[in-house]
C-alpha cells in the first residue's frame, strides 16, 4: 500500500470501503498512457505515476473531508473526472491519492432561467441532451462530448459555435470550489441562498483565477458543483440517425443549416468573418483545414493515409474552404434572411456554395476529438491563441514554418498552418495548432518542439493560451511578466500552502526538463526550487 | 508488438499490445454514443464500468492492466481476475471505441483471458465446474445427455435429412424448451423441412468466452464436421450466443473465414425475416401488447461475419493488407424488428439505447455462472428503461437474455412479461 494504513483507514471512513483501493491493479487501471492526450511523448513517460491510491467520494463533504486528511497528512492529492486530458490531469509523484469524481453526477435543469447545475461527473453529452430536449443548447467543446462539462469549462470548452455565444467562461454561473485545504467556497450568487444564476455577485468570484491558474490541470482546488448557463435553441429536433460509426444528426433546415464555402483566399476567409460579424449573423463559423476533410472521408486508417498522401503544399496553400453555420434561432425566416446576408458577403468576396451535408456528426455533440489520434497514435494541440484574428493567422502560419524541421517525427502535413477561426462575433480571435506523432518511434523531437514553440511565441511576441500549464514556467514568467511566474507561484503559496494539491504543477514542466536528460540540450533559463515530496 | 508481424489470432495476446497502448481514455467505450445519448439517464452502455465504477473496470482501465500483465509490471491476483471475467464481453466497448479509434478492444479481452487459462490463472472456479460438465454431459447445465431431445413437442418430426440444420442449443434444449418447440413448429407452418444434429453436444460458447480456447476449439471442430456429414447448407439457431459462436468465433478458432463454414449460419429472425419476405409465412394473429425489444449482444454488435487476417503494422500503426474492421454496423438490428412490427397489435417502442448502444442483459460470456449478483444487476438495469418507456413486456432472441430478466422479474414479484421472439412469432402464425 502506497499510503500508510492510519491515513488508509480515515479515507475508508469517509466513503466507506466500496469507495477507496489501494490495490495496485485498480491503481493500475487510471494510469495516464501510454495514449491519449500528449501521452506517448516524454512528459507522460516522465511525470506521470500510477496513483497510489484512488477515493471516490459522493458529495461536496466528502471531497472537503478528503481535501482534509491530504493536508494534515501531507499526501499529494489530484482531482480526476473523466481523465480524457491525459498526462497533466494524472498523478505526477509518488503515491499520490487520486480523487475520482464520476460519482458526483447530480444534475438539476432550471428551465425558466436557463442554466443547469452540474457535478464533476456530468458530461458535455448528457448535458448538451437534456437542454436541448428542452429548446436550449451549449458548446461542446474541442475535447469532446464524453469529458466532464466542469472540467472543460473551467480549461478549454471552445468550439467553432464560440462564434456566437462565445467562450466558456462566459457561461460558468454560480459555482462550489472546495479549496487546496478543504475550505469550501461558494462563488457568485451561490454564496447566497443557494442561488446559483448569477456568476458575479453577491459572493466572490475567483472564475477568472480559477480557470487563467491552471483550470483543468487542476492545482488551485476542486470545483464540486458548477451553474452553466445554456442559450436558446430553436425548436426542432436534430435527429439522430444511422449506426456507428456512421451516426450524425439530421439538421431540420428550415432552422439549422451548415454551409461550406470555397473562398478565393485566406484573406477572403478573414474578411468574411469580419463581415459576418458586422451583420451579426450566423451561428458558427470556421476555416476548415484540408486535414479534417481527409479525416472525415477516410474509413480507416490506412485510407487516411492513402488520401492524406495525395495531397501537397500546393493542394494545401490553396484550399480555402469556409464552413458556416446557421441557425434560424427565432424563426425560419431569421434563417432566410441570415442566408441572403451571408450569400451576398461571400459573393462579393468571390466565394461560392459548395455542396454541404444537411448534418452535423462533429460540432453539436462533439466527440471527434477522439479520432484525432486515428491517424497517427500521438496528438496534442501543442498551442492555441485567443487573440485577434490578425494575431492568430500569422501564429499558424509561424508554427508551421517552424514545425518543418521537426518533421519527422511529427507527422508530415505539407506546411498545414492549424486552423482558425473568430470567436464572440470576430471580437477575437483563434488559432490551434496541432500535432501528431507516432508514439512508437523516438519521440525526442516531439518534445523539442513542444518547448520551441514557447521560445517562438516568446520570439514573435505571439500571446499563448498555455502559458502557465503547459510549458516551463520559468521560460514563459520572466518574459512575459517580468514577474508572472513569482505571482503564480505565490497564489499557489496562498491557497495550497502544504503543496499538496497536484504538485509539481505549475511547475511541472520546469521539473520534466529538469528530468529528461534530451531536453538539457535547451534549457537556457532559469530554474527553479522545485518542492518534492519527501 | 508494436511493429512488424502481427494477426487477429487471439491465442496471441502480443498480437494487441498495439490496441493496449493506444487507448485514449475518450470513454467512448462507455459511454452511450454521444449522437444517441439520451441524457443523464441511461447513459452508459458498459455494465461492468457502470457497476463497479473504478476506471479499472471500464476497458481503458483493462487495456492497461492487461498491458501490465503481458509485461510482467503486475501479476495474477484475485482483482485482476475479476476484472477480466467480471465482463460480459458484451462488445459495447469494442463499437464504441471502433466509433473513433478502431482498436480491437473485443479481442483483446478475449485475448487476455486465454492467456490467464494458459498461465494456469483462469478461469474463475464456477467456469471451470461447468466446464467439465460440457465436456462430460455436452452441455452447461450438467443435465443428462440423453435428454437434450426431450423438448421436441408431439406432432413435430424433424427429417432425416434438410437443407436446414436447427441447432437447438445447450438453455432451449433444457432450461428453456418453449424457444425450441416455437422455432420447430414455425418452420413446420412455413413448410420448411429441418433437421437435427444426430448428436447435438453444447457449441461451446461458455468454453471460448472464458479462455479455454483448446476446449472450445475442438467442439467447433466436431460441430463443424457433424454439419458438414450431414450435408445441411444452413445452420439455424435460435440463441443469440450460439448464432456468434458458429458464426464468428469457430471460424476465428479454426483460422477461417464465416465464408468459408461450408454452410451458411442463421438466426430465427433472420430466417423468418427471409419467410416473410418471400410470402411463405404470414403473421395474422392479433397480439395487443406494447412492447419492447432488446437486442442481443450476439445477435446485434457481436454478430458481423469473421475474416482471418494477418499481416505487417508500420508506421503510424497502419497495417497492411488492409484490414476490413468489424464495428458492429452490420449487426442483425432491422429483422427482428420488422417481424414485430409486422405482428398485428404489436406496439413496439424503443428503449433509449438500442441496437449498437444497447445495454447488455448481464447473462453472457460466463458472467451469470461466476457473477451472478452482477448479472442480475446488469437485468435490471435493462429492466428499469423497458419500464421508463412504458412497455408491457420486453422481447428479445436470446434465451440467456430471457432468462436473465424473467428471474429478475420473478424475484421483484413484477408484472412486466418477458418473451423470446419466437414465442411471439408462433402465436401470431400458430392457427
Amino acid at each position: 500500500m502506497a499510503i500508510s494504513q492510519e491515513t488508509y483507514q480515515v479515507l475508508e471512513s469517509i466513503v466507506g470501503p466500496e469507495y477507496i483501493s489501494a490495490n495496485p491493479v485498480i491503481c493500475e487501471g487510471y494510469r495516464a498512457g501510454p495514449g491519449g492526450y500528449e501521452c506517448g511523448s516524454g512528459y507522460e513517460r516522465v511525470m506521470t505515476k500510477v496513483p497510489g491510491c484512488v477515493i471516490m467520494p459522493r458529495t461536496t463533504e466528502e471531497v472537503q473531508k478528503i481535501v482534509k486528511v491530504c493536508n494534515r497528512y501531507k499526501i499529494p492529492y489530484v482531482p480526476y473526472s473523466t481523465g480524457f486530458y491525459g498526462a497533466r490531469s494524472h498523478p505526477h509523484v509518488s503515491d499520490e491519492l487520486l480523487i475520482d469524481l464520476k460519482r458526483m453526477n447530480d444534475f438539476e435543469l432550471d428551465e425558466k432561467h436557463l442554466y443547469a447545475v452540474v457535478e464533476p461527473g456530468i458530461i458535455y453529452s448528457q448535458l448538451q441532451e437534456e437542454a436541448m430536449r428542452r429548446g436550449m443548447y451549449i458548446v461542446v467543446g474541442g475535447g469532446g462530448s464524453q469529458v466532464s462539462a466542469i472540467a472543460n469549462m473551467i480549461g478549454d470548452g471552445w468550439s467553432p459555435l464560440s462564434y456566437r455565444i462565445g467562450l466558456p467562461h462566459r457561461r460558468i454561473l454560480g459555482t462550489e470550489l472546495v479549496l487546496p485545504d478543504g475550505e469550501l467556497v461558494k462563488l457568485g450568487s451561490l454564496a447566497l441562498q443557494g442561488d446559483p444564476f448569477w456568476g458575479e455577485g453577491l459572493g466572490p468570484d475567483l472564475r477568472g483565477l480559477l480557470r487563467g491558474f491552471t483550470g483543468l490541470r487542476g492545482c488551485l482546488g476542486i470545483v464540486t458543483k458548477m451553474a452553466i448557463k445554456l442559450l436558446p435553441f430553436q425548436p426542432e429536433r436534430l435527429e439522430p440517425t444511422g449506426i456507428s460509426p456512421h451516426t450524425t444528426l439530421q439538421l431540420p433546415t428550415n432552422r439549422v443549416k451548415w454551409i461550406n464555402f470555397s473562398m478565393p483566399s485566406k484573406d477572403a476567409m478573414k474578411e468574411a468573418m469580419y463581415e459576418m460579424s458586422k451583420a451579426e449573423i450566423g451561428a458558427g463559423v470556421t476555416k476548415v483545414p484540408i486535414f479534417w476533410r481527409v479525416i472525415a472521408k477516410a474509413k480507416s486508417k490506412e485510407e487516411f493515409w492513402k488520401l492524406w498522401s495525395k495531397e501537397n503544399e500546393e493542394t494545401l496553400s490553396s484550399f480555402h474552404v469556409l464552413r458556416v453555420l446557421l441557425i434560424g434561432f427565432a424563426s425560419e425566416e431569421q434563417l432566410e434572411y441570415e442566408e441572403r446576408v451571408l450569400t451576398d458577403i461571400i459573393t462579393e468576396l468571390g466565394g461560392e456554395a459548395r455542396r454541404t451535408r444537411p448534418s452535423d456528426e462533429s460540432w453539436f455533440k462533439n466527440a471527434d476529438a477522439a479520432g484525432m489520434w486515428l491517424m497517427c497514435g500521438g496528438y496534442v494541440s501543442v498551442d492555441y491563441v485567443i487573440e485577434t484574428i490578425e494575431h492568430a493567422i500569422p501564429h499558424g502560419e509561424n508554427y508551421a514554418q517552424l514545425k518543418k524541421s521537426f518533421t519527422p517525427p511529427l507527422m508530415p502535413d505539407y506546411g498545414d498552418p492549424g486552423w482558425f477561426q473568430s470567436f464572440e462575433l470576430s471580437h477575437q480571435g483563434y488559432s490551434e495548432f496541432l500535432v501528431y506523432w507516432d508514439p512508437d518511434e523516438n519521440t525526442d523531437r516531439v518534445d523539442h518542439f513542444y518547448l520551441e514553440t514557447s521560445k517562438e511565441n516568446i520570439r514573435k511576441r505571439f500571446y499563448t493560451s498555455l502559458l502557465g500549464p503547459h510549458q516551463p514556467l520559468y521560460l514563459t514568467g520572466p518574459a512575459y511578466g517580468p514577474n508572472y511566474h513569482k505571482w503564480l507561484l505565490a497564489v499557489k503559496g496562498e491557497f495550497d500552502p502544504n503543496f499538496v494539491c497536484h504538485p509539481p504543477v505549475p511547475l511541472a514542466h520546469d521539473a520534466f526538463v529538469e528530468q529528461a536528460e534530451w531536453m538539457k540540450p535547451l534549457k537556457d533559463w532559469e530554474s527553479p526550487k522545485i518542492r518534492q515530496k519527501k | 508488438m508494436l511493429k512488424g508481424k502481427t494477426s487477429l489470432d487471439v491465442t496471441q495476446v502480443e498480437n494487441f499490445i498495439f490496441d493496449m497502448t493506444k487507448c485514449i481514455k475518450c470513454k467512448g467505450c462507455t459511454w452511450v454514443d454521444h449522437i444517441y445519448m439520451p441524457g443523464v439517464k441511461f447513459s452508459t452502455r458498459c455494465p461492468s464500468a457502470t457497476r463497479y465504477l473504478f476506471d479499472s473496470y471500464g476497458a481503458y482501465g483493462k487495456m492497461r492492466i492487461g498491458l501490465a500483465l503481458v509485461e510482467g509490471r503486475l501479476d495474477y491476483s484475485h482483482e485482476l481476475l475479476k476484472i477480466l471475467y467480471a465482463c460480459t464481453l458484451c462488445g459495447a466497448c469494442d463499437v464504441g471505441c471502433k466509433r473513433n479509434l478502431d482498436l480491437e478492444i473485443e479481442l483483446t479481452l478475449e485475448a487476455l483471458r486465454i492467456k490467464a487459462v494458459k498461465d494456469g490463472k483462469g478461469p474463475m472456479p464456477q467456469h471451470k465446474k461447468i466446464a467439465q460438465d460440457i465436456l462430460t454431459e455436452h452441455n452447461r447445465f450438467g443435465a443428462p445427455h440423453q435428454n437434450r431431445t426431450k423438448w421436441l413437442p408431439e406432432g413435430i418430426k424433424p427429417s432425416p435429412k434438410a437443407d436446414v440444420l436447427y441447432f437447438v442449443g445447450c438453455s432451449a434444449s433444457y432450461t428453456n424448451p418453449e424457444i425450441a418447440q416455437a422455432t420447430v413448429k414455425i418452420l413446420d407452418a412455413s413448410g420448411t423441412p429441418f433437421m437435427l444434429m444426430p448428436d447435438e453436444w453444447c457449441c461451446g460458447n461458455l468454453l471460448y468466452s472464458v479462455g479455454m480456447v483448446d476446449e472450445a476449439r475442438e467442439l467447433a471442430r466436431r460441430n463443424v464436421d457433424m454439419v458438414k456429414q450431414a450435408g445441411a447448407t444452413t445452420l439455424l439457431t435460435s440463441c443469440a450466443e450460439c448464432y456468434r459462436m458458429w458464426k464468428v468465433d469457430y471460424p476465428k478458432m479454426l483460422g477461417i473465414s464465416t465464408a468459408d463454414l461450408g454452410f451458411r449460419v442463421v438466426h430465427l429472425v433472420e430466417y423468418v425475416d427471409e419467410l416473410m419476405k418471400k410470402g411463405t409465412l404470414k403473421l395474422t394473429n392479433r397480439i395487443d401488447l406494447r412492447l419492447t425489444y432488446h437486442d442481443s449482444c450476439s445477435l446485434s454488435r457481436l454478430s458481423e461475419p469473421w475474416v482471418p487476417w494477418k499481416g505487417e503494422r508500420g508506421l503510424w500503426g497502419m497495417v497492411n493488407p488492409p484490414l476490413d474492421r468489424r464495428r458492429g454496423t452490420n449487426g442483425v438490428y432491422q429483422q427482428p424488428r420488422d417481424i414485430l412490427k409486422a405482428i398485428p397489435g404489436v406496439e413496439l417502442v424503443e428503449m433509449p439505447r438500442m441496437r449498437e448502444n444497447a445495454f447488455c442483459c448481464g447473462a453472457g460470456r460466463g458472467t451469470m455462472e461466476a457473477f451472478p449478483d452482477f448479472a442480475l444487476w446488469a437485468a435490471e438495469q435493462r429492466l428499469a428503461e423497458v419500464k421508463e418507456v412504458g412497455a408491457e413486456a420486453v422481447v428479445s432472441a436470446c434465451p440467456w437474455c430471457k432468462d436473465n430478466f424473467a428471474k429478475v422479474v420473478s424475484k421483484n414479484g413484477e408484472k412486466l412479461k418477458v418473451f423470446d421472439i419466437s414465442e411471439l412469432v408462433l402465436a401470431s402464425v400458430e392457427v
